[in-house]
């Protein structure tokens, strides 16, 4: 008898437990709206009348917030017999005062559950980044755990929202921008990207830092430079335009692939030299007071074009020559570059203080607290050297 | 200070789920202890069962404990009573040559090799022509027919009618001769016996194609043929307390530990059984843990992988009657290893066996990570899978869980209908059920395509396995971790892990740890575990198995 | 069970066992923790000198074990300093042993409830946890060493698969200057790390364990014990710091998975890493629950000389309320400190006390 309760007592565990299966944290894939896009904008227009009329929100800057939105249905597979969705996205918008009560107003608009474990990227409008501190305004992005730190980080020159639109319904605006962000390893027109990882120790730090510049007109998503941040104030400076962009790669050193065009100084036709590789090295030196820096600039390459009729390539005293105008090219590049960031923006944006924060750690304890400042005033040399290894099949 | 101390004290609930948390094991605890005392109760009547029993069979045998007399016509109805109602028992009556004594052979239709008696026993008593035959009797006679008469190899005399009953239903051939004391008994059983097939269950591409058959001295002249060894040692036992069957265990006295053969006697002795109908109860009744899902002994049709496993220590215990040897101890890695990894050279025999556990890991946790990654973590998924699983499960109204249980279930049932069916109509079936009906249900947009994919690589991978039955164990255990990941994600599939290592770190097989040689760390029995290493370098036996001599090869 | 008895382990079995036990949370908090009390990149070098520091004290104890080869320190330190005194330190070792295996499980389950079950229920993490620990420790001694054995080579494997996939991120300029701002920053940082590698206590109990032939070989034993896990901290600490940067650690609550989370590569099948490192670390968790358990378990066995069964059982409850006291993550973390304090006190100091008295009575005899 006594073992026959036994067993019940066993079916009864297994019993109250099989309707638990499934419960708890568990959510279908099918029933969520992944978030693959965030845009935030500064609110500037009429804002909704309910908004107003909250006293609270008088003062306050609003925040327009843009996800986009990949749900099952909008998914080219999920739609059956063919019939392909209109878009391959969609993007609710909604505005309030800080970030999480925005979103968790969508939820009044979506019937799907967004899920932001695969957030691609952050756009963030040029006036919100000069109006609100960084920190403030991506700090629920910083601590939310659904976003992944993978993320990156762009800019965009007038409305953020506009980036994640595109005028070819299939595609998916985000993804595009994240694999036009691949294109830094072949030209140093496109910044390294920023992820949210990365940015968090830049905002701590103090320090100034670059983010991709991207423009949006009538559907058409393009990289444009970079804009500048403040590290104190963690808001919008200015922008560096492509050519600057490619002046900092060669400070920094980061670029992986690339071209540098010159002229040729007797018949002015272009020649294209093509980045096999670029090292640089910024070394401080301080004397007393006085910091200064060389910037040492190594790269290796190939001719991949030139229009210059007289020389050949196979000749090693025009390799010469031309190895001296893009030595010139790329100096140009770096000192319009440090012109712009020394003396226009006044932010250290090139790494010049890691460097002595490496090689100086007690002068920069000193002088980290204004060290944009001191970075306006410091010379900066720079000495180049390229050396051009091949000349692709033509010897001509 | 006191405030402060009183705001950590938790929640009631909190210690109600604490005293939850020292309950439920407790009772599970119980529940398992109670079927062990149950267990041990039944053993201790069983033990007297037996005396009594024993006791029993006993009387009878002696009451019948009867010598022949040498009358002729009282020992012949003396066998008559005994076995003479059968139908298949024959008496043929006749005179032995020219002495004129009466004779007579007993033997049993289809078992006795007809031919033998007909021209060798029959003939030869028959046409025995002695000089003075008529004062050939008693003594001389028996001294005659053994030593003169009769060309037969197995010729044996025996005085006790019961035995040589028992001897006449095995197939032997009984002589009564008038005026001996005495029965011969003449070898002559000759039972039918199919050829030697290539085992189904364990075919190879590379190896001997031969497996073992339902006669238990086919059997064991197959160990024999294998080489000349003469430390091979079968010793003979008997299982079945009433219809007896002959078992024995083989192994090579050299290498073999002698606990391990001791222990294995002690535990076929324990057998108190009717009848040991296979090797499958011998295996169920000698293991060591019958709560695991695990298989602590290893059945194998095939004498090359019993010989080898005699040549590691191990010791094996073949049953008459079936095909299906027996290899203890059993250790996990030994689920994953067929013959052919040491006939086929070292680096693919390698792969193919790391592509034996990959093939056992997934059918294990694959469905069980496609439920918790498809309804827990979306998160850790890459995106483009994420979003082409996100459209293909639009529409399915079952959540991951009931979606793979269908199909896992339907896999199943489908499995064990084509094992039935003969084999054309099992072919069918396969491409009927695994094409039509997965196909079927995606059109019905009842599950997804891909959980169709996993789950039909669910089920080739759990075929990857070379033992049948290790494959069924993992089959079933891939039902629990399917549970837990849909009730704990992949936290649940860690704890379920966790839990069947634990498992197995306890599970003992014949005192040798059942996941050695994985554990603890013996550099030299990896040689063997997850790749196999060239032969030139697998110097010695396994270690774990103790065995006297370790040197498997020198140079 | 009579576990004291009849048990043994190999030497790689004590090598795993405080592989395992050192192997815990330090993984994941190691890098915040150290970089907030040092604030510049040379805390690997802190975390270093931190595992030197435990093995000083992890030889001490294992000195202290070879003088009572057969004894656990809950048996001998009686003999050593007295019926009453042994008893209490005794009693202070167990409870210490069960208050960090509570400790673990609530981190293991702030986590998991984290970063995988977002919204099941605390005890619902805990309580299966609790049950397959359990069942594990009731089968002694061999079978946590035999389980941790299979655990170990996963967690090596894996470990070095995700810290080298994440070298994709790994800026070495982050880690530079060394000692750019002297040695006394560093300095500040060895006590954190080497709470880290609590573990090497385990050996008061382990080295009675030992097969008597191996007995000599505790101390190495010991270093190389200690060596392993030195090198996944430095590891974790030099990828965590050289990716994140130093002011990025030391926001992130739980920065290794936060490095984990930074990148993916498209390439590789998973894309995404830090589910692996989340398995080998509830793996790790799990193994350091059930020594300390079974560490405290046994301790009450052989206190009360009764059997260990009633104590595998009544303890549950008792860790299970202990790991749900916190209030927060805050709370969780000081609650560590100083169970940490409470160890450099206990194996810092008490060793070395007891290991000085029984030499001198050694002498004296």
């Amino acid at each position: 008898m006594k073992r026959k309760h036994r067993y019940v007592r066993f079916f009864l565990l297994i019993l109250v437990s099989l309707p638990l299966t499934g419960c708890w944290s568990s959510k279908e894939i099918e029933d969520l709206g992944l978030i693959v896009g965030t845009s935030l904008d500064l609110e500037t227009g009429d804002v909704s009348s309910e908004e107003q009329q909250d006293a609270r929100y008088a003062n306050r800057d609003l925040l327009t917030i843009t996800n986009q939105l990949i749900t099952s249905e909008t998914t080219v597979s999920g739609t059956k017999e063919g019939s392909l969705p209109e878009k391959a996205y969609k993007n609710v918008s909604e505005t309030s005062d800080a970030v999480l009560p925005t979103l968790r107003n969508m939820l009044l608009k979506i019937d799907k559950r967004s899920f932001a474990e695969h957030s691609k990227v952050i756009i963030i409008g040029e006036e919100l980044a000069s109006t609100i501190n960084l920190k403030q305004s991506l700090d629920f992005f910083l601590r939310e755990l659904e976003i992944r730190p993978s993320g990156l980080l762009l800019i965009a020159q007038n409305r953020a929202s506009q980036a994640l639109e595109t005028n070819e319904p299939t595609k998916i605006p985000a993804f595009q921008l994240v694999e036009m962000m691949e294109g830094h390893e072949r030209t140093t027109k496109i910044l390294p990207p920023m992820t949210i990882a990365k940015l968090e120790g830049k905002l701590y730090s103090n320090s100034s830092f670059l983010l991709q510049n991207v423009t949006a007109e009538d559907g058409e998503v393009k990289f444009a430079g970079a804009a500048v941040i403040d590290g104190k104030t963690k808001k919008l400076r200015g922008f560096l335009n492509e050519g600057d962009l490619e002046g900092n790669a060669w400070i920094t050193g980061d670029g992986k692939g690339g071209l540098v065009k010159g002229f040729d100084e007797q018949s002015g036709s272009p020649i294209v030299y093509e980045i096999i590789s670029m090292k640089s090295k910024i070394v401080p030196h301080v004397d007393g007071d006085q910091i200064s820096f060389t910037v040492k600039i190594q790269s290796e390459g190939r001719i991949a074009e030139h229009w210059v009729l007289l020389d050949k390539a196979s000749d090693n005293r025009f390799l010469k020559k031309a190895e001296k105008v893009f030595e010139k090219e790329i100096e140009r590049l770096v000192k319009n570059t440090l012109e712009k960031t020394q003396h226009e923006f006044q932010t250290d944006v090139s790494g010049f203080g890691t460097k002595l924060r490496i090689h100086y750690p007690k002068v920069w304890q000193k002088i980290k607290k204004d060290w944009d400042q001191t970075f306006s005033e410091v010379p900066i040399t720079c000495e180049v050297d390229v050396t051009i290894k091949d000349y692709g099949t033509s010897g001509d | 200070m006191w405030e402060k101390v009183i705001s950590y004290v938790p929640h009631w609930q909190v210690f109600m789920q604490g005293f939850l948390a020292f309950l439920i094991p407790f009772l599970i605890f119980k529940l398992f202890n109670g079927f062990l005392l149950v267990k041990k109760n039944n053993g201790k009547i069983d033990i007297k069962e037996q005396a009594n029993q024993s006791e029993k069979v006993h009387k009878p045998i002696q009451k019948t404990l009867e010598q022949f007399t040498g009358n002729y016509n009282v020992d012949l109805a003396q066998m008559r009573k005994e076995i003479g109602h059968n139908w298949d028992v024959h008496f043929r009556e006749f005179h032995i040559g020219n002495t004129g004594n009466r004779a007579a052979i007993v033997f049993l239709k289809g078992l006795c090799d007809k031919e033998l008696i007909d021209k060798h026993i029959l003939t030869s008593l028959m046409n025995c022509h002695t000089e003075n035959p008529t004062i050939i009797k008693g003594y001389e006679l028996q001294q005659l027919i053994k030593n003169e008469v009769l060309p037969v190899s197995d010729l044996r005399e025996e005085s006790n009618v019961m035995k040589s009953v028992g001897r006449v239903l095995t197939g032997a051939t009984v002589l009564i001769v008038d005026g001996i004391t005495s029965v011969f008994i003449i070898g002559t059983a000759h039972g039918k016996t199919r050829n030697l097939e290539e085992p189904i269950s364990e075919a190879l591409v590379r190896g001997p194609r031969v497996g073992f058959t339902e006669k238990l001295s086919v059997n064991t002249s197959l160990l024999r043929q294998h080489g000349e060894n003469q430390h091979l040692s079968i010793i003979q036992m008997e299982v079945g307390e009433r219809s007896k069957k002959e078992l024995v265990i083989a192994y090579i006295d050299e290498i073999v530990e002698p606990n391990l053969v001791q222990e294995v006697k002690k535990r076929i002795e324990k057998i108190n059984l009717d009848d040991v109908a296979e090797s499958g109860y011998i295996e169920q009744l000698i293991e060591d843990n019958y709560l695991s899902p695990f298989t602590q002994v290893q059945s194998t049709e095939r004498p090359d992988r019993v010989i080898a496993a005699l040549m590691e220590g191990r010791v094996a215990i073949i049953l008459d009657g079936t095909p299906f040897a027996l290899i203890v101890p059993v250790t996990f890695n030994m689920l994953l290893q067929s013959p052919e990894d040491y006939y086929e050279r070292w680096l693919p025999s390698s792969l193919i066996r790391l592509l034996r556990y990959l093939a056992a890991g997934i059918t294990l946790f694959g469905p069980s990570l496609y439920i918790a990654f498809v309804s827990f973590h979306q998160g850790l998924i890459p995106t483009k899978l994420a979003l082409s699983m996100m459209g293909t499960r639009q529409g399915v109204p079952f959540p991951a869980l009931i979606e793979a249980l269908i199909m896992e279930v339907a896999i199943e049932i489908l499995r064990e209908a084509g094992l039935r069916l003969p084999k054309p109509i099992g072919l069918t079936m396969g491409i009927v059920g695994g094409l039509v009906i997965g196909e079927a249900a995606v059109q019905a947009g009842i599950v997804s395509p891909i959980m169709v994919i996993v789950v039909a690589l669910t089920a080739i991978s759990s075929f990857a396995i070379p033992q049948y039955n290790a494959g069924i164990t993992l089959r079933m255990l891939r039902f629990i971790a399917m549970f837990s990941a849909a009730l704990f994600g992949l936290y649940g599939i860690i704890l379920f892990f966790l839990f069947l290592c634990s498992h197995l770190v306890k599970l003992k097989s014949f005192g040798v740890p059942y996941v050695s040689p994985t554990v603890p760390y013996r550099a030299g029995d990896w040689k063997d575990f997850m790749v196999r290493m060239p032969l030139k370098m697998m110097k010695h036996r396994p270690r774990l198995l103790k065995p006297k001599d370790t040197i498997r090869k020198g140079d | 069970m009579n576990s004291s008895s009849k048990d043994k382990i190999t030497t790689s079995q004590a090598v795993v066992i405080i592989i395992n036990y050192i192997l815990a949370t330090g993984i994941l908090t190691l890098p915040r923790a150290s970089v907030e009390k040092v604030k510049t990149p040379d805390v690997w070098i802190s975390v270093f000198l931190g595992g030197i520091v435990a093995m000083i004290a992890g030889v001490i104890i294992v000195k202290l074990s070879q003088q009572f080869p057969d004894k656990t320190f809950y048996q001998y330190n009686q003999e050593i300093i007295g019926k009453w005194l042994g008893w209490l330190i005794s009693a202070c070792v167990i409870v210490y042993f069960f208050t960090i295996s509570a400790f673990e499980v609530r981190i293991m389950a702030e986590v998991t409830s984290l970063f995988l079950l977002e919204g099941t229920p605390t005890w619902a993490i805990i309580l299966p946890f609790l049950w397959v620990g359990l069942y594990l420790i009731s089968g002694g001694i061999n079978s946590i060493a035999r389980l941790f054995e299979i655990i170990f080579p996963i967690t090596f494997v894996i470990f070095l698969l995700v810290a080298f996939l994440s070298l994709g991120i790994f800026e070495i300029d982050n880690l530079r200057p060394v000692l750019g701002l002297g040695v006394m920053p560093m300095l500040k940082g060895i006590k954190t790390a080497t709470l880290a590698f609590l573990g090497p206590e385990i050996m008061l109990l382990l080295v009675a364990f030992m097969y008597p032939s191996d007995k000599s070989k505790a101390v190495k034993v010991v270093l190389v014990g200690i060596t392993i896990p030195l090198l996944f901290y430095v590891i974790t600490v030099v990828m965590v710091i050289g990716a994140l940067s130093i002011e990025g650690v030391m926001t992130r609550t739980w920065p290794t998975i936060e490095l984990m989370r930074s990148f993916e590569i498209p390439g590789l099948i998973f894309e995404r890493f830090e589910s692996f490192l989340l398995v080998i670390w509830i793996m790790q968790i799990f193994a350091t629950f059930t020594i300390t358990y079974y560490a405290a378990v046994l301790g009450l066995a052989q206190l009360f000389k009764k059997s260990i069964h009633p104590f595998l059982y009544g303890l549950l409850p008792i860790i299970y309320i202990i790991a749900m006291t916190p209030k927060n993550v805050n709370d969780l973390f000081k609650f560590g400190d100083k169970i940490g304090h409470a160890a450099l006190i206990l194996f810092g100091v008490i060793p070395v006390a007891l290991l000085l008295i029984s030499k001198l009575k050694g002498d004296k005899t």
